[in-house]
């Protein structure tokens, strides 16, 4: 536990150091939320809506943020890993890669949770978000969004055979989610079209999910999100750990 | 009498179509230093990777403590140092935080501190991975080999990217490690090193073994596949290695021109 301890603090530290992760984890989601604050104020969404414009963009933003983590910040670290041998060389010690490989997605899964975690603060204070969800919701609507993010970041890394393809993977899939998914920007600016490629993307599920468990729905009205993000992490798991298993790590 | 703490029989070791290593058998004993010699590609990295667990043998075995290294590999590496021929470490990094990890690794960790002194790299202990030259990276990487207090000690071509002054300083510090009863396997192509050093060499070809014995055994081998007129006794392991090494070719101007 001591060892796995000193592990995660490492891992945690370069996590840190890289701006990339830092900045689109910590930094941007509450430059986001500020900007378009600044414009949009938390005015009712519609007239009459008894939510606000940040009300429904804080949960976007959180998925935003597990897309930067999952989908982005551990892929391409553990294909960087694995291209230049660092796990090879921690694979010639007692405690071997599983150890690196779990503390990354730990770390990983901290920085995404502290990551909302500011942005939830920075929306209550600057634009007194609402939450009107219960805990539980919102940590099972967290946790089923972010499996699926980051199953699908280890789905590429899998797949990828080095760095360079796996970021072909991981930046195209991101930045289309990012914006057609509503993480961004609210889906009901989208165009007929636009929404039918939206309704294809994991992320989308991930942000109604999200949005519908902050506006105090309950979770048996998000049952359909539920189902297709939880089978997609199993299928983007399950096929993910076949292809690593039968990957060349020397 | 020493214990023979590695033993690996008739290995073979296949990458789809190559066969990267053949039928190769040699044993360690404690408190010996056996070095793996060849030209590059003969099958030394990929035999001693095979002893250091990371790839499983095609044909054969290897016994390392009495135990199968690919299928017991975190015990193995309890008793185990490694240093590979080529490995990374997160650029980020720094030279006390790696030392920090790796010594949480083991249960009885050498004192890195020390290591750190000893090796000249106390004042760049702050420094990122990425700054170091390749001479630093290197020798850290021997410190890294030498957090678990190894009783047996891999060294994948220990001193390349090292100034002359700090390769003798390795001998040194390897001969104390071996008096200390820590069995070293060294693959390396600095042929001084291995005269200087090695008790016992395997020298292979084109993933062959084609000798097995010390360095006087060494010489009767070249001496009976020589020219009895180009063989001279009193020359130094670099010069015997040559008389038998496959010939190749240096670039000539008319390639160039």
């Amino acid at each position: 536990m001591k060892r796995f301890a000193v592990i995660l603090k490492t891992e945690m530290l370069l996590f840190l150091r890289d701006f990339f992760g830092f900045f689109f984890t910590l930094v941007f989601p509450v430059m986001m939320l500020l900007l378009f604050g600044g414009i949009y104020g938390n005015e009712p969404v519609y007239d009459g809506a008894d939510m606000g414009m940040m009300d429904i963009s804080v949960p976007a933003y959180s998925v935003m943020i597990m897309g930067v983590t999952g989908l982005m910040a551990l892929p391409l670290t553990l294909s960087g890993y694995k291209e230049k041998k660092i796990y090879k060389r921690f694979d010639a010690t007692p405690v071997g890669k599983k150890s690196i490989i779990t503390a990354q997605v730990f770390v990983n899964l901290i920085m995404t949770l502290i990551g909302i975690s500011i942005l939830l603060i920075v929306g209550m204070l600057v634009y007194h978000i609402q939450i009107k969800g219960d805990i539980f919701g919102v940590f099972t609507g967290i946790l089923f969004s972010a499996a699926a993010m980051f199953s699908m970041g280890f789905l590429f890394t899998a797949v990828g055979r080095d760095l360079k393809s796996t970021s072909v993977l991981c930046y195209p899939f991101y930045f289309v989610m990012m914006f057609l998914s509503g993480a961004t920007m609210p889906d009901m600016l989208f165009p007929d079209t636009i929404k039918k490629i939206s309704d294809l993307l994991p992320m989308t599920y991930a942000v109604d999910l999200m949005q519908g468990i902050f506006s105090g729905d309950s979770l048996s009205l998000h049952g359909k999100e539920l189902i297709i993000l939880g089978s997609l992490t199993a299928v983007f798991t399950v096929t993910g750990t076949f292809l690593y298993k039968n990957k060349d790590w020397t | 009498m020493s214990q023979e703490i590695v033993q690996v029989k008739n290995l073979n070791l296949a990458y789809k179509n190559l066969h990267a290593v053949q039928n190769v058998s040699f044993s360690v004993k404690s408190g010996e230093i056996v070095a793996v010699i060849g030209q590059n590609g003969s099958g030394k990295t990929s035999s001693v990777e095979c002893i250091e667990g990371l790839r499983k043998p095609s044909g054969g075995s290897v016994s390392v403590f009495g135990k199968d290294p690919w299928t017991c590999r975190s015990e193995v590496y309890k008793e185990m140092g490694i240093q590979l021929q080529e490995a990374e470490y997160p650029s980020k990094i720094r030279v006390e935080e790696l030392c920090r990890l790796f010594a949480s690794f083991y249960e009885r960790p050498a004192d890195w501190n020390l290591l750190l002194t000893q090796m000249g790299l106390d004042e760049k202990r702050k420094r990122p991975i990425c700054k170091l030259s390749g001479g630093e990276k290197q020798r850290l990487s021997i410190i890294l080999s030498l957090m678990g207090r190894p009783k047996l000690l891999v060294l994948d071509e220990l001193t390349t990217g090292l100034d002359p002054e700090v390769r003798q300083n390795m001998w040194v510090s390897f001969e104390n490690i071996r008096k200390g009863g820590t069995a070293i396997i060294m693959v390396s192509h600095y042929l001084d090193e291995v005269e200087a050093l090695a008790d016992r060499i395997l020298y292979l070809e084109k993933g062959k073994q084609l000798f097995f014995g010390t360095q006087k055994e060494f010489r009767e081998y070249v001496k009976n596949r020589v020219p009895q007129e180009s063989f001279s006794e009193n020359v130094s392991l670099e010069k015997l290695y040559l008389m038998i090494a496959p010939k190749t070719t240096g670039l000539t101007m008319e390639g160039i021109l």
